[in-house]
């Protein structure tokens, strides 16, 4: 418990040193728990998710950083490794893969990548899978495009 | 907002996207951290049972088993005394090669190998940083590690005795820290050295020497092996002995038993610059997929 506050802390003060260093990642710690953090994340370019913002919710476990953070999507986003309805994100280094070599700001780098590279082989998203998987690159697109729209972009006035 | 290109499919999603995100507040949906943490609680429980055991143990565990394996219980026991067991969850090796060479400081007591070691902890350190490593992603087990070296010394005001010692060993908030201090210098070392171990690497894996450090080394519970234990023999300094125990048998008809000497590439234990062969303090047994812990006698 001391050990992830300890922790924590100092990834906290990187954040706020490297605010600018990276400005597709506003990774923010909650006001009164330091276990609980968000972040926005800029789609990245070149794919359906551009322009869109996405929100992420961390809930980090006292065993951090043995343990890997949860991190799930509070924005809807449509993508074959990401629970369309919880926002439960399959992701390697969030599970068995995971080492304390990660911090909070490099697993959003690897939200991004995961975005720009999908891997539809081992969906939780089936319908999103099994578009990419049949080839219907247009039809996916046209999906995850459309939710960008609706769920990540401000609403024009 | 304007619906244009490729919009043909929206009539059937239109009821999921009114959603409310506020659904979302229930972490109980995450069912593969249920099921990691079923899974630590059940090595947490298999952790209370590491005995210490005369070597006899070991031969009654095959009583009905191979008859190669029997007789090579037979010659380990005109060598070694006991075996001391280790947890079987993925880190067995680093965990073993922890206690084993903590044990071998609290005996001997040797001041001049505590700190040829913290010199190679400094090195490992500034490997890790030239890397791109964030120092605060790996300090915390740095200095656990060398807190527990301090503590095995004896005559500070937090030195331990070897009960002491075998319960913050069982300790994960100790043990762990300390498997994964080692497993950052083994990361560290082979990628530092990644021409050398490239060949190797590729041998086991079809993955990158980066992508194999970051899949097979840095995370915990993934077993070690000759890759594993080459690097952190050489980044530490430390020549370690591993004992093998399978059935493979020679064809002479005699039985013996396999081991291998791990033996620092760069050593600067004072014993290597001469003709005198190097013996390792630390002995393990190995049979397929576990180590474990013997003591000569």
């Amino acid at each position: 418990m001391q050990a992830s506050r300890a922790r924590l802390f100092k990834e906290y003060k990187e954040v706020q040193r490297e605010k600018l260093a990276d400005p597709d990642i506003q990774l923010a710690c909650d006001d009164s728990n330091i276990f609980k953090w968000t972040a926005l994340i800029k789609g990245p370019s070149e794919t359906p998710y551009e322009g869109g913002v996405f929100q992420l919710a961390f809930a980090v476990p006292e065993q951090y950083p043995l343990q890997p953070p949860q991190v799930r999507f509070l924005t809807k986003i449509f993508h074959p490794n990401v629970h369309f309805k919880t926002g439960e994100i399959c992701l390697d280094i969030l599970k068995n893969a995971w080492s304390p070599a990660w911090t909070l700001q490099s697993v959003c780098r690897a939200i991004i990548a995961l975005m720009a590279h999908p891997e539809p082989d081992s969906p939780l998203n089936c319908d999103s899978g099994n578009l990419l998987r049949s080839g219907d690159i247009r039809g996916f697109h046209s999906m995850a495009r459309m939710y960008t729209r609706l769920a990540a972009m401000p609403k024009k006035g | 907002m304007q619906n244009q290109e490729g919009l043909q499919a929206d009539g059937e999603v239109d009821s999921a996207t009114s959603a409310p995100s506020t659904q979302f507040d229930d972490w109980a949906n995450f069912a593969d951290n249920d099921i990691m943490q079923q899974q630590s609680s059940i090595q947490a429980e298999e952790a209370e049972k590491i005995p210490f055991e005369p070597l006899s143990s070991l031969a009654a565990e095959y009583q009905s088993g191979s008859t190669i394996l029997l007789e090579k219980i037979k010659v380990l026991s005109e060598q070694y005394a006991a075996i001391r067991r280790t947890r079987g969850d993925g880190n067995c090796f680093f965990r073993s090669f922890m206690f084993s060479y903590l044990e071998h400081i609290l005996e001997t007591q040797d001041r001049a190998e505590v700190d040829r070691i913290k010199a190679n902890v400094e090195q490992c350190r500034k490997t890790l940083q030239s890397l791109g490593y964030t120092d605060f992603t790996f300090e915390d087990f740095f200095a656990l590690f060398l807190e527990q070296m301090e503590s095995v010394l004896q005559g500070n005001e937090d030195s331990i005795s070897h009960d002491e010692l075998i319960l913050r060993s069982r300790d994960q908030s100790v043990s762990d820290y300390v498997v994964m201090f080692f497993r950052f210098v083994t990361s560290g070392e082979i990628q530092k050295r990644s021409e050398f171990f490239e060949p190797f690497i590729m041998g086991l894996t079809n993955a990158t020497v980066e992508q194999f450090c970051k899949s097979s080394v840095e995370p915990m519970g993934e077993e070690s092996d000759h890759v594993h234990i080459t690097a952190i023999s050489d980044a530490l300094g430390v020549p370690i002995r591993v004992v093998y125990l399978d059935r493979s048998s020679c064809d002479t008809g005699g039985v013996s038993v396999n081991h291998h000497d791990f033996i620092p590439a760069d050593s600067d234990l004072p014993s290597a610059s001469g003709s005198k062969t190097i013996s390792p303090f630390i002995t393990l047994l190995y049979r397929p997929g576990h180590y474990d812990i013997l003591y000569p006698k």
